[in-house]
């Protein structure tokens, strides 16, 4: 019988003889570091393969190596978000997708090709984004993984995935791994969501995006970097006018390039080109497909481990470097106390009582451990500055000037929230 | 339209078709971010020789051929299992079973790359091995990975490889369940572009003559507030290196006392206490501390001598730009020190200023590149003539953070039992697990389906590789534990694992860029922690 439908292809659990030959050397005994609960045999196997349903959040770079492996390591229900479509550039490491994919969603592309590929598992894609989905969602998931690019979507991923935990219901725990790359360098994380340290608790490892004050790029132009930000940020709109800047469109890219390097050209200013101006428009960090492979690999990893307790798991951060011979750190990230995610405290905040609100928000901005763009702010109910609508900012605007301490006495909350904050911050002033 | 729209417009579609990238370098600007055209083309012109076509062996190739490497050819017999067909994304699931493996992995990893050429030879290394064609196909690849393959086939290989200089370094692998290791034999590797992060010189404290004339002929004091506002660290730093000097003997700053003095200096220098420039230039008071120097990992390059002092060396000119190197350095006409770089960090300053002073760098660092090349025709006149102007241009750039490595043959270390030992107390967990990968491969020649593998075999082979007396840490036992667990588990995070680990490794060996590893490179993906044992 079994025979026969393997003949016949494509049922739904369409397993041979033999197929699971390697991971069964796992999953039948457990090894020196393995945890006394795991209970080897037919019942562990039955969970990965027949029960646990596994979110993958990316279907990029990382992405494509994920499904990959948790398909070819057995399981079976597989979800995979991504709000993109496949472009040239994603070729060279993208292993799922073909030239004539190009153009298409892939979640779709990457999900068909999986279930061509490794018979009885099921990907089912979403071509979206991830705020789309509500609680009762993410709910049905046994784990999430991540192979995003966005600080932005990782954020709100981890936030929620913490607003997730109900401590009567274990079940709503929803380990979290997290990988992400750029170049020859990468890391893969596990986050036990309100136990272990959060993704919040670790923003401020995040290197600080390269910023060029307006008055180079207005004045003083010295790099060519300088000179293609002039054209994006200042000649765009100028000329432009309300027309959106689509980094994707070649055609935009091209006028942004000769703009520069007229600029360029004025000012003597050498090393404008095409390439160069992608780059800076776009934020383009590199990626290659040997170290996605390795950080996919490491997650999956995890995955494996936590679904089938075959083997103790990582705790809780692995970093690697690979520009010079293998380097790698694996450590437990500390959970933060005043995290605004997970912490459960407010964070404490010193400032002048000479400061203005004003030079409140600037300092929030600039925050490597708070990265806000536009925040908000609110205390005991009343407003202090708000961002939008239009009526509001007005009416909030004349508070700009005034100093904080005329509004929030000494050890007084503030509630900062913004669109690209996943949930609100709290802040505790103190005056020096 | 007016006429002169349409003529713009004609200018612009001309520049569109010369700078708007074509399709070969869209689909790989991600990469040439990294290693540019230089190592594309080098990717391009390698041919990897892959044994065995197992799970590992795939991913590895996979990650070679997305890239875009020339050529690879997977060498392997074997037969497809129904254990293959669950554990390797490059077979066709059980369409594939009964048929050679290498044959069905070939169209699989072809498709990933139209550029790059593959072929399937089913036949075993060790045919090869027994004749000259065939250990003349084998060395005329430029890299050679094998995984998991048999010990005694295994070290037969690797001294083919190692017998002769020129020939190409072999990636060997092995794993094991959730353990891991991989070696690169090669006899020297020389990187001209490491992409380490050292800083090179500006030479501060030793200014060629047009930098010191700005840095002396300036007028801090009379200068108009937004020029001085505008000074170039550079020159702030030059000109108060020049001061102090004057004051001091011709000694720069040393004690600590004295560099505060200098900072304090730098400050005196200031109009207005919001001058970002001069707090720019005490920011950077610290390249004055010291005369730029060749650093010593640079120097004892200098004195290294080539592997064969007569007939074929590899990395010929590599060892004549070394030695040319230091003839540069100690050249009369020289300027005693490393050649200049013409990179220059950005920095608080005008457009103007910026522009003056970054054409200064750039012609005295073509003036010494001049020099350079001058005493390299003298010396070795064979090499200046086929040495290419952007191999010149890579080595005198990256002068200060060349890499010159010296591999080891495989096997080497492991006779070396008092380093072994002594690895084994430094680093237990690694070392551990390569010696209980080393026993595994013994116990596996005997008997390749696991059968012969057990713990307390494993710890008898373990015992005679280290010696017998010779206490063995409890790391020891855990690695034994785990092979003894899963002998011939190839788990596909473990493949891809590697799959990775040693494409990278691969990359760097053939494009001569980053800096590969050199030793025995040990993954536990149970702690999720790599090592480095064994390192010449």
């Amino acid at each position: 019988m079994a025979a026969a439908t393997v003949l016949n292809g494509n049922a739904p659990s369409a397993d041979w003889p033999g197929r699971y030959h390697h991971v069964d050397q796992i999953l039948d005994k457990p090894g020196p570091r393995t945890d006394p609960s795991f209970l080897a045999g037919p019942g562990v196997k039955e969970f990965l393969r027949d029960q646990c349903k596994i979110l993958v959040i990316g279907a990029g770079g990382l992405g494509c190596e994920i499904l990959a492996n948790l398909a070819l390591s057995g399981f079976k229900d597989i979800h995979v978000i991504d709000m993109d479509t496949i472009d040239i550039s994603n070729l060279n490491r993208q292993f799922l997708f073909r030239p004539k994919d190009v153009g298409k969603p892939k979640a779709i592309v990457a999900a068909e090709f999986i279930m061509s590929r490794v018979p009885g598992v099921t990907v089912t894609p979403y071509y979206g984004k991830i705020q789309d989905k509500d609680d009762d969602y993410y709910m049905q998931f046994n784990l999430v993984i991540c192979g995003l690019d966005s600080v932005e979507a990782r954020r709100w991923i981890n936030a929620t995935l913490v607003n997730l935990v109900d401590p009567e219901n274990p079940e709503s725990l929803k380990p979290l791994i997290d990988g992400g790359t750029e170049g020859f360098k990468g890391q893969a994380r596990v986050i036990l969501p309100t136990i272990t340290s959060c993704y919040e608790c670790s923003l401020d490892m995040l290197n600080k995006p390269t910023a060029f004050p307006i008055c180079t790029i207005a004045n003083t132009p010295r790099l060519p970097e300088h000179c293609i930000e002039w054209a994006s940020v200042l000649e765009w709109p100028r000329v432009q006018g309300d027309k959106k800047l689509d980094t994707d469109n070649p055609e935009h890219i091209q006028w942004l390039y000769q703009v520069a390097s007229a600029r360029a050209k004025e000012f003597k200013i050498e090393g404008v080109t095409w390439s160069l101006t992608q780059g800076v428009v776009k934020n383009i960090i590199p990626a290659i497909a040997s170290t996605n492979a390795i950080i996919a690999a490491s997650c999956c990893n995890e995955a494996f481990k936590i679904a089938t307790s075959s083997s103790a798991y990582l705790n809780n951060y692995f970093m690697l470097i690979g520009t010079d011979g293998v380097y790698s750190f694996t450590f437990e990230h500390q959970k933060r106390d005043d995290c605004p995610v997970c912490g459960g405290e407010s964070l404490d905040i010193t400032i002048s009582r000479e400061w203005t609100v004003d030079r409140l928000i600037e300092m929030l901005v600039e925050r490597q451990d708070i990265q806000v763009k536009k925040p908000s702010l609110s205390s005991g109910g009343k407003q202090i500055y708000f961002q939008a609508p239009p009526q509001l900012e007005e009416a909030t605007r004349p508070n700009l000037e005034k100093k904080v301490l005329e509004l929030v006495e000494d050890g007084g909350d503030i509630t900062v929230t913004a669109t690209t904050l996943p949930f609100n911050l709290t802040l505790r002033v103190k005056y020096t | 339209m007016s006429t002169t729209g349409e003529s713009q417009n004609i200018e612009q579609a001309t520049s569109a078709i010369t700078d708007a990238p074509d399709n070969k370098t869209r689909r790989y600007d991600r990469q040439l971010r990294l290693w540019a055209a230089s190592g594309q083309s080098a990717l391009e012109s390698s041919r990897t020789l892959v044994l065995s076509s197992s799970a590992t062996a795939t991913s590895i190739l996979k990650n070679l051929v997305l890239p875009g490497i020339g050529h690879f050819t997977l060498l392997d017999p074997a037969i497809t299992t129904t254990a293959d067909a669950g554990n390797n994304f490059f077979i066709n699931a059980q369409e594939s079973i009964g048929k050679p493996r290498a044959a069905e992995a070939l169209p699989l990893l072809r498709e990933l790359n139209d550029s790059v050429d593959g072929e399937a030879v089913l036949k075993d290394v060790k045919e090869l091995l027994g004749t000259e064609d065939g250990r003349e196909t084998i060395r005329s690849f430029s890299l050679i990975i094998a995984h998991n393959l048999n010990k005694d086939v295994l070290d037969e290989l690797a001294e083919l490889l190692w017998a002769d200089l020129t020939n190409p370094p072999l990636i060997v692998v092995r794993s094991a369940g959730f353990l891991a290791d991989f070696f690169i034999q090669f006899h020297e590797h020389c990187v001209s572009q490491p992409h380490t992060d050292g800083t090179p010189s500006l030479r501060i404290t030793r200014p060629f003559p047009e930098l010191l004339r700005w840095a002396r002929e300036l007028d801090f004091d009379s200068v108009d507030p937004t020029t001085h506002a505008h000074i170039p660290f550079v020159v702030i730093l030059v000109r108060a290196v020049d001061d102090w000097r004057a004051k001091h003997d011709d000694k720069l700053p040393s004690t600590s006392a004295e560099k505060n003095e200098f900072k304090a200096q730098l400050r005196a220098m200031k109009h207005k206490p919001d001058e970002e420039n001069f707090d720019e230039a005490e920011a950077q008071a610290w390249r004055v501390w010291s005369e730029p120097t060749v650093p010593g990992e640079i120097t004892s390059l200098f004195t290294l001598p080539p592997l064969s002092a007569s007939g074929p060396t590899p990395n010929q000119s590599f060892h004549a730009l070394l030695r040319t190197l230091n003839a540069f350095v100690g050249s009369p006409g020289g300027p005693g020190c490393l050649p200049l770089s013409a990179a220059l960090p950005d920095m608080r300053t005008d457009t103007e200023s910026y522009v003056k002073l970054q054409n200064l760098y750039r012609d005295r660092s073509l003036h010494e590149k001049e020099h350079f090349k001058g005493i390299l025709s003298e010396i070795f006149p064979d090499i200046a003539a086929e040495v290419n102007e952007d191999e010149l241009d890579a080595f005198l750039k990256n002068a200060h953070q060349l890499r010159l490595l010296r591999g080891r043959r495989w096997g080497e270390w492991a006779k070396d039992k008092s380093a072994i030992a002594e690895a084994l107390q430094i680093f237990p967990r690694d070392a551990g697990t390569h010696v209980a990968l080393t026993a595994l491969s013994t116990l596996l020649s005997q008997a390749p389906d696991g059968s012969a593998v057990t713990a307390d075999a494993l710890r008898a082979e373990v015992q005679t590789l280290v010696g017998e007396g010779v206490e063995l840490p409890e790391e020891v036992d855990t690695a034994i534990g785990e092979l003894a667990r899963a002998p011939t588990a190839e788990l596909p995070n473990t493949a891809a694992f590697l799959g990775g680990m040693v494409a990278q490794e691969a990359i760097k060996m053939i494009t001569k860029q980053y800096v590969p590893v050199n030793g025995y490179c040990v993954v536990d993906l149970i702690d999720s922690t790599t090592g480095i044992v064994g390192t010449p």
